[in-house]
Parts: structure tokens; C-alpha cells; sequence
């Protein structure tokens, strides 16, 4: 009861400052949110760090600078994070590869989460043996181990960034399918739906305009997290070598290529590990907080 | 005036909720008298406060956000409020018993009714295992459930709501209480069966002789059965006499409101609609200055925007807190 | 309950066959590895003709799967292409056992650790042990696997040594050279060496999922109605926990195992690759990578059998805590 009596009496207060919107509402309890408000700065720092790092530190991130004499060179004014095997300076190539990796991680996560919302729409809304079918095969996905699938297409697939972003989605839309499969469930007995239906709305209509907006909080949630895990994945790809290829820059990749010199450059290792460590663990921060503020009881 | 022993007495409670968007008083000043053996309504709209003197009393505020910040609750002549968690533990489910709301959710799915019932004997009686489960069997037989042997060894799921609440009330009277406090127990229930519930209290009552503390929002509820009521409005006690006095000769404008608001059934049919309080309780975080039922009230006068009314003795045994109580 | 769990395993049937036929199809668009031999003049045309046949890649890639499935069926899994000679299910049976023991003892290690730390961190929620498991959780969840290996190799391989000058722990592989004859003890040693590492990275990376979901799951529990039931019964603090609480927390952390096993077989391959064990985990990826479909199809098999196996252990195991459920 009294847990009821505060919930009520929190309803009460917010009816008299009707002005709390529910994005404003989300918004307020995001910024009360520490380790949220830790995570937004460290993804503001990680992104002013790729995106206005090379303007100015305007390098080459694939010119071999130094030439033959300058592989392996430590950390010096030229170069605040030294030189690769190739004379290259790290730093700009922290710059690339990290817009590399944002990228495939944020467009991998949109895409699979966007995959993942319209199979479990279809599965939800029909119901039935388009409910049956999907979900048998969603489960069967999500019983495959993943990642060795994942080296397996990114093998054949090639090495380009769009190829990668497609093999992550390919594996990666399944929560998300049975996430919104369950709320379209609990969604479509609502009475504006059925409404929506006594009036003649298509069932497109029902799916795009009345239950997919009612998902989208929890679908950005989704995604959140997913960048994170994301940009995991494609290090890992680049990692074992399937990945982005040389020259361009990921920090995966330039990950892979440190580990040959672990015994005598671990600088090589630390910097794209703590880039990659640092960016994730924003994503992560954030995407807890924003699952507290939207739904504490959403499994994520 | 009661002449029988004072069993719990309630002094200037107050419990305060420390929430993100602010204080909520959810208890602000609350005085409460049972006496031995007696039953004891506490009426009130949700959000009064009366859960939450109920939930102070066995000192179960959730904290955080919840904290008792003031007041004395004697009990036996001792302030519960002085004692320390382990003291409190024992008294609890033993000489002081609590049922709540929602017999659905109240029994833990995973144990048996056996199991739940004889746990709270044995923590309390130092009798063994087999002398446990006879007492239990007893206690399941006591509330009116038929076949308690069955029962003994069933899973809450297997039970109506009914059945529930029965056996939360033999939980609560294993340990033969000198209070029980019930806690809307009856709300959550079918309008047949809350009348069997509130017979079955008012049987073992009668057979016990524990002091029973009903909470509920329904007046109807304490008419038939409490002997005292205590009214409650925004975290304070606007109203306390006798069950006969608040029914003949309600003082306090809110208690009047209540009181037109129960339908009656003996009157001739009239197609006037039920009269209802205007307005809404106040919100707890900005509470009306003056009598915090002054918004709400149509005899409010500027005196009563302004200053707090103190709770007076009108008659003898009948406390009203308010400026321009009704004429009896 | 028997015919349950055989309806349940009648449909595990149609899952394992969408999961055989998904892998088989990605695997299949490997180039078939033959097809570079006729660049090397040594070899003749006809040989290579009769290798393509052999295998089966001069058909479509369904009649192939239909080729190897009969075979499957018959208990023939093939011959493997990685290691001309061996059968796939040889080469299999020879890595399974180190996957198997680093799995096992990382999943044993992060629910030891991970599950009462969780527990902790509900129940003190917002102390400061909360506040470092969470934190320390996220750190774990945040940790490219790859990357927590190599700063280990490079701490404890590198930086760290022995008087000896020997490296404090051995930077890869699964028992130093020439000890396989030695006795039991003097090799479970010098194993359980080169374990720490492997099992180390795998565990921090899980421990935080798993903490995190028993945190959560708790303090799911302990907000319920029957916690406040069983305190209010006098039932003591610790057993509120450890008797009414943690039974009803755990029911979901069973599906949670269940589920993370293919994350583990997938971490098993990174791990396996960066600290040079020879298990299943990178034995699957070099085997589909070199088209030696047989191998990569036992591995996934074995570990997507695991999960639905897992998944129903996990409903059998639901039935026995949860009473309310029944499997009819």
C-alpha cells in the first residue's frame, strides 16, 4: 500500500505541473540518472575526439610519415601516441578508425533493430501461423551461436564496411523481434486499436501509425545498448582478421594488427582497447539510464 | 469513557516520505487510543495516511524513501518507536499481527499454506515440528476453511482470494495477538465474500478477544463492527468518537461528506444523485495552507484558509479538529 | 510431466533442423577450396574432379545438404577437410574436452561469484557495495574480450615475472611442453596455469550480466507483497532473503543461463584464439573458413543442441521451484 500511496502521490504532483511532457519526463529523470549522465559525457568526449580531433590534428591517418626510420617511434610532440609498424601516426588513425567503428556500431544497431520491430510487428499483429513461423525461426536463430556465423559470412562477404554493418544485422535482430512481438500482443487488445480497426484501417496502418509508435521508447532503449554491443562485434570481426581491411583504420582492426607487437609496443594495444572500452561503456551507462527512465521493469 | 486497559496509544505520529520530487507527510501528527479488546476503525480516502500509521506501528516503512520522524507509539506502556530491530521482530506477528490488501499477491507462490502458516508459529512458540503442524491444521480449521489437512499441503495458487485471506487471517491470530491490524483486507474481495470475511473477524473477535485496528477507506465496512472511529484526512485525525456518535452525529464536515456519500438503502428511492465530496484530496507536496480540508469544505471560512484547527474534545469521547464543527 | 518433456524434445526436432539448414546455408557460400588447386600445375585435373565429387561441391548447395544429412542421420557426420584423414567427428571429440573445461569452470566461476553479489547488491540497494558491483558490472559488460586478454598476456606474461625470469603465467596454450607424461598432480598444476587467464576474461565479462540480472531480478522480488507478508509474520531478515526471497529471484536467472550459452561458445572462440587453445571454439573458425563444412557443422551443432537442451532443463527446473507452474 505504500509503495501505491507514493506512486499516487507522485501522480498527484506531477498533475499539477501539467507541464512535464513525457519526453520531458523522461528527460528529467535521465539528468537525475548518474551513471547516465557519466556515460553522456564520455560519448560527448568520445565524439568531439573522432569527429573534431582531425581538424585539428590535421594528419594522414595512412601516410607512412616518418618513412622507414620512424616505425615504432614512442610517444613524442609529432606524435602524441607514436608511430604503427608502418610509421603512421596512431593518433589520427584512433581519429578514423573510431569513426569507423561509431558508425558501424550506430548503423548495425538502427538497422537490427529496425529488422528485429517489423518481424515481431508481423508476428504480433497476424498472430497465428505468421506468428508461429516466425517465432520458430527466431528462436532457432537464437539458439545458433552467433559468432562463429558471423566470421563465417563476414569471410565470404568481404571486407567493406556495408558488408559488416549487413552481417551484424543478419545476427542481431532477434531480441528486438521478441521484444516488440510482445508488445504488439499486449498493444493490439487495446481499445484504440480496436477502434482504429472498427473504422477500416489497413492492417499496414494499424502496424506503422498505431502499435509501432507505441514500441519506438522501448526500441530506442534497444538500440542504445546495441551500439555498444555492436561496436564489440565489429572489433571482434576486425579482430580475427575478417573485418575492416588496411589500410582504413578501425580500432578493431588496428587491434589485430597491435597484437603481433604486444612483446615490445603495447601502446599499440592500450589506446584503440580503452577507445573501444570507453565507447561501449558510454553506450551502456546511457542505455541503463534511459531503460530506468522509460521502464525500470524493461529486460534489457 | 472506556475503562479497560490502554493497549496502544498513539502520540503526534509522524512518518514523512523523502521522494526525488520532494516531502510527502504522509502521517503528520496522528493520535490514535485502542484499548484492550477493542475494535477500532480508521477511516479515510487513500492517501490519508492510515496504511501508513498501520505500517509505522509495526514499524515496517519501507526506508528509503520512508521515515517515522516524530511521535511515540506506546504498546504495553513501551514506545515501539524506542525499540530495536530485533525487539521489534519478535513482537511482530506474535503480540502484534498485520493483513493486508491484496490476498493474492500476499502469500509467497513457492510455500505451501502449511508451510507459510506453521513458520509463523514456530518463530514465535518454541513447540516442535509435529506440534507446529496440529496448531497450523487447528488455525486453518478456526478461519472456516474446510478440509484443513487438504489445505495444509496446497500452494496459494490453488485458492480463491477468499480462501487467501483466511488463511493470512489464521497466520495472523497463530501467535494469539493483542492486536491485529487489518489493512484493507477486505477491498480486494467479491461484495459476498468481504461480508464473510468481516463475520469471520468479528466471530474470532468475539472467541480471542484481541484488539483489532481495521483500515479501510469504506465506512460500511467499521459500521457494523468497530466500536470506535477514528476519521483521517491529509495525514491528521479530523474525527474520533465512539462508531454510534460518528454515525447519529458526525461534527466534522468531512466525516458528514463521507457519510452522505454511502448510499442508503432503507430510503424511499429518490432520483437525486449521491452526494459527493467536491474537489480532490490535496496533493501531498503542496498542502493547503489553514485546515487542510478547507478547499473542500463549504462552511470554510477565512479563518480556516489561514490557521490549523487543533483537535477539541466537543462532548465527552468525541475529538473533532475543525473551527465550525456541525451542530449534533 | 513425461509427456511433457516429450512433446518438448518432438519440438526441438523442426528448431534443430532450421538451425542445420541456416548454418549449412551460410557455410555453403565458403568457395569451395578446391577450386584454387587448379592453378598448381602438379596436380591433375581428374584429381581434382574426384576431390570436388568426393565432397560434394559440384552440387547446389541444398543437394549438398541433403547429401551430408543423410549421412548425419546414419551417424556419419563426414571425413574433415582441415585435418585430411581424421573424421570431422574425431576432430571434434578432440578439442571438445579443453572447450568444455573452460566453459565449465568459467560458467561455474562467474555464478559463484556473480549470483551472491547480486543478491548483496539488491539488498543493499543504493549502498555503497551497490554503487562498486555496478559499477564493476558495467566495466565487465563494456570489456572487449580480446582486449581484457591481450593487457592480461601482457601483465602477466610480459610485465610479471618469476625470480625465475619464467613469465608469472604462461601466455597461451594448455600445458607446458614435455609434462604430458608427468604425474596427475604435478599436471593438474601446470593446467590449471594456463587456465587462469582464459577463465579470468571469460568470467569478468560474464559476471557482470549475470550480476546485473540478479540484482535486478531481487529487487523485483522483494518489493512483492509476500516479502512484506513474511517480515510482518517476524520472520528474521536473513530469512526473508535467503528463504522467501531468493527462490522467487532465481526462477528467472535459470532462462538467463540457458540463453547465454551460445554468447559463451562465441566468447570461448575469441578467447581460445587470443591464448592459443586448442578447443572447438577456434576450431570452428578455422574449419568454416577453410570450407571444412563437416567440422564447423558438428561444433555449431553441438552448441545449438546445447542451448535447446538447456532451454528445457530450464522449463523442467521452472516446474520444481515455481509450484504454479504444470507441465500437462
Amino acid at each position: 500500500m505504500t509503495e501505491k500511496a507514493i506512486e499516487a502521490k507522485k501522480k498527484g504532483q506531477k498533475k499539477s505541473s501539467e507541464d512535464y511532457t513525457y519526453v520531458g519526463m523522461v528527460f528529467h529523470r535521465l539528468t537525475r540518472h548518474k551513471l547516465a549522465m557519466a556515460g553522456v559525457f564520455m560519448l560527448i568526449f568520445i565524439v568531439l575526439f573522432v569527429f573534431v580531433g582531425p581538424l585539428i590534428w590535421r594528419l594522414d591517418p595512412n601516410a607512412q610519415i616518418e618513412g622507414l626510420n620512424g616505425l615504432f617511434n614512442p610517444a613524442s610532440r609529432a606524435h602524441p601516441m607514436g608511430t604503427d609498424d608502418y610509421g603512421r601516426d596512431v593518433l589520427a588513425r584512433m581519429f578514423f578508425g573510431g569513426r569507423i567503428s561509431l558508425f558501424i556500431g550506430f548503423a548495425s544497431a538502427i538497422t537490427s533493430t529496425l529488422l528485429g520491430a517489423v518481424v515481431g510487428l508481423v508476428a504480433g499483429y497476424y498472430g497465428g501461423w505468421a506468428d508461429n513461423i516466425l517465432m520458430r525461426f527466431t528462436d532457432a536463430m537464437l539458439s545458433i551461436p552467433t559468432f562463429p556465423l558471423l566470421i563465417a559470412l563476414a569471410s565470404v562477404f568481404g571486407k567493406g564496411v556495408w558488408q559488416i554493418i549487413l552481417v551484424i544485422v543478419v545476427f542481431g535482430w532477434m531480441v528486438d523481434a521478441r521484444l516488440v512481438r510482445g508488445l504488439v500482443l499486449s498493444l493490439k487488445e487495446q481499445e484504440y486499436v480496436e477502434a482504429a480497426r472498427a473504422i477500416g484501417a489497413s492492417a499496414n496502418r494499424i502496424m506503422w501509425r498505431h502499435l509501432f509508435p507505441n514500441t519506438l521508447a522501448v526500441l530506442i532503449v534497444s538500440t542504445t545498448i546495441g551500439i555498444g554491443g555492436n561496436i564489440i562485434y565489429e572489433a571482434s570481426i576486425s579482430f580475427l582478421g575478417f573485418g575492416v581491411q588496411a589500410p582504413f583504420a578501425s580500432w578493431g582492426n588496428m587491434l589485430q594488427n597491435a597484437q603481433q607487437f604486444i612483446w615490445n609496443s603495447p601502446r599499440l594495444i592500450i589506446y584503440p582497447g580503452l577507445a573501444i572500452f570507453m565507447t561501449v561503456l558510454g553506450f551502456n551507462f546511457f542505455g541503463d539510464g534511459l531503460r530506468d527512465a522509460i521502464d525500470p521493469k524493461l529486460k534489457l | 469513557m472506556d475503562n479497560r486497559e490502554v493497549l496502544v496509544d498513539i502520540k503526534n505520529l509522524r512518518t514523512f516520505f523523502y521522494t526525488e520530487d520532494g516531502v510527502v507527510p504522509a502521517v503528520d501528527g496522528i493520535d490514535l487510543t485502542i484499548h484492550r479488546g477493542e475494535v477500532v476503525g480508521l477511516v479515510g480516502e487513500s492517501g490519508c495516511g492510515k496504511s501508513v500509521t498501520a505500517l509505522s506501528i509495526i514499524r515496517l516503512i519501507p526506508n528509503p524513501p520512508g521515515k517515522i520522524i516524530g511521535g511515540e507509539i506506546f504498546f504495553h506502556g513501551e514506545d515501539l518507536l524506542k525499540k530495536n530491530e530485533e525487539d521489534m521482530r519478535v513482537i511482530r506477528g506474535d503480540k502484534i499481527s498485520m493483513i493486508f490488501q491484496e490476498p493474492m499477491t500476499s502469500l509467497n507462490p513457492v510455500y505451501t499454506i502449511g508451510d507459510q502458516i506453521s513458520e509463523a508459529i514456530t518463530l514465535h512458540q518454541k513447540i516442535d515440528a509435529a506440534e507446529a503442524k496440529k496448531r497450523t491444521i487447528e488455525m486453518i480449521r478456526l478461519v472456516g476453511i474446510p478440509e484443513p489437512e487438504r489445505r495444509f499441503s496446497q500452494y496459494p495458487h490453488e485458492m480463491s482470494g477468499g480462501m487467501r485471506q483466511r488463511v493470512m487471517i489464521a497466520m495472523a491470530l497463530s501467535s494469539n495477538p493483542d492486536l491485529l491490524i487489518s489493512d484493507e483486507a477486505t477491498t480486494a474481495l467479491d461484495v459476498t465474500i468481504q461480508a464473510q470475511i468481516l463475520d469471520l473477524m468479528r466471530g474470532l473477535q468475539k472467541k480471542l478477544g484481541m484488539a483489532i485496528l481495521i483500515i479501510t477507506h469504506n465506512l460500511a465496512v467499521v459500521a457494523e463492527m468497530a466500536e470506535t472511529i477514528a476519521i483521517a484526512y491529509a495525514g491528521k485525525i479530523v474525527e474520533n468518537a465512539s462508531a454510534k456518535e460518528i454515525f447519529k452525529s458526525p461534527r466534522h464536515p468531512y466525516t458528514y461528506g463521507l457519510l452522505q456519500s454511502i448510499p442508503k438503502f432503507t430510503e424511499k428511492k429518490t432520483n437525486e444523485p449521491l452526494p459527493a465530496i467536491e474537489g480532490m484530496v490535496p496533493s501531498p507536496y503542496h498542502m493547503p495552507k489553514g485546515c487542510r480540508f478547507n478547499p473542500r469544505c463549504p462552511f470554510a471560512t477565512e479563518k480556516c484558509r489561514e490557521e490549523e484547527p487543533e483537535i477539541l474534545e466537543l462532548t465527552p469521547g468525541h475529538l473533532v479538529r475543525c473551527f465550525h464543527p456541525i451542530e449534533s | 510431466m513425461r509427456d511433457y518433456i516429450i512433446r518438448r524434445v518432438l519440438g526441438m526436432i523442426p528448431l534443430i533442423l532450421i538451425v542445420m539448414i541456416v548454418s549449412f546455408g551460410i557455410f555453403s557460400l565458403v568457395p569451395n577450396p578446391f577450386a584454387a588447386l587448379i592453378e598448381n600445375p602438379r596436380i591433375k585435373r581428374s584429381d581434382i574432379q574426384r576431390l570436388v565429387k568426393a565432397w560434394g561441391f559440384d552440387l547446389p548447395w541444398y543437394l549438398r545438404f541433403f547429401k551430408w544429412f543423410s549421412g548425419v542421420i546414419r551417424g556419419d557426420w563426414g571425413p574433415s577437410l582441415l585435418y585430411p584423414g581424421s573424421t570431422a567427428r574425431d576432430v571434434i571429440a578432440r578439442r571438445l574436452p579443453v572447450t568444455m573445461r573452460v566453459m565449465g569452470l568459467e560458467l561455474l566461476v562467474s555464478l559463484v561469484i556473480a549470483l551472491p553479489i547480486g543478491i548483496i547488491s539488491a539488498v543493499k540497494q543504493y549502498s555503497m557495495t551497490d554503487y562498486v558491483v555496478t559499477i564493476f558490472s558495467f566495466l565487465g559488460m563494456s570489456m572487449p574480450s580480446f582486449w581484457l586478454g591481450l593487457m592480461m598476456m601482457m601483465l602477466f606474461s610480459v610485465v610479471l615475472k618469476r625470480p625465475s625470469g619464467v613469465p608469472l603465467l604462461p601466455a597461451g596454450g594448455i600445458i607446458t611442453p614435455g609434462l604430458e607424461q608427468a604425474p596427475f598432480w604435478v599436471k593438474l598444476g601446470d593446467r590449471a596455469q594456463y587456465l587462469v587467464m582464459p577463465v579470468f576474461v571469460l568470467s569478468f565479462l560474464s559476471i557482470g550480466y549475470y550480476a546485473r540480472y540478479m540484482r535486478s531480478s531481487m529487487l523485483e522480488v522483494v518489493r512483492q507483497d509476500y516479502i512484506r507478508t513474511a517480515r510482518a509474520k517476524g520472520v528474521p531478515e536473513r530469512s526473508v532473503i535467503n528463504k522467501h526471497a531468493l527462490r522467487n529471484a532465481m526462477i528467472p536467472i535459470v532462462t538467463l543461463i540457458a540463453l547465454s550459452v551460445p554468447g559463451i561458445v562465441g566468447g570461448a572462440a575469441i578467447t581460445e584464439t587470443i591464448f592459443n587453445i586448442p578447443g572447438m571454439g577456434s576450431l570452428i573458425i578455422q574449419a568454416e573458413i577453410k570450407a571444412d563444412y563437416p567440422t564447423a557443422m558438428i561444433g555449431l551443432m553441438l552448441s545449438s543442441v546445447l542451448v535447446i537442451v538447456f532451454n528445457l532443463v530450464a522449463d523442467i527446473v521452472y516446474a520444481w521451484v515455481d509450484p504454479r507452474i504444470k507441465y500437462s
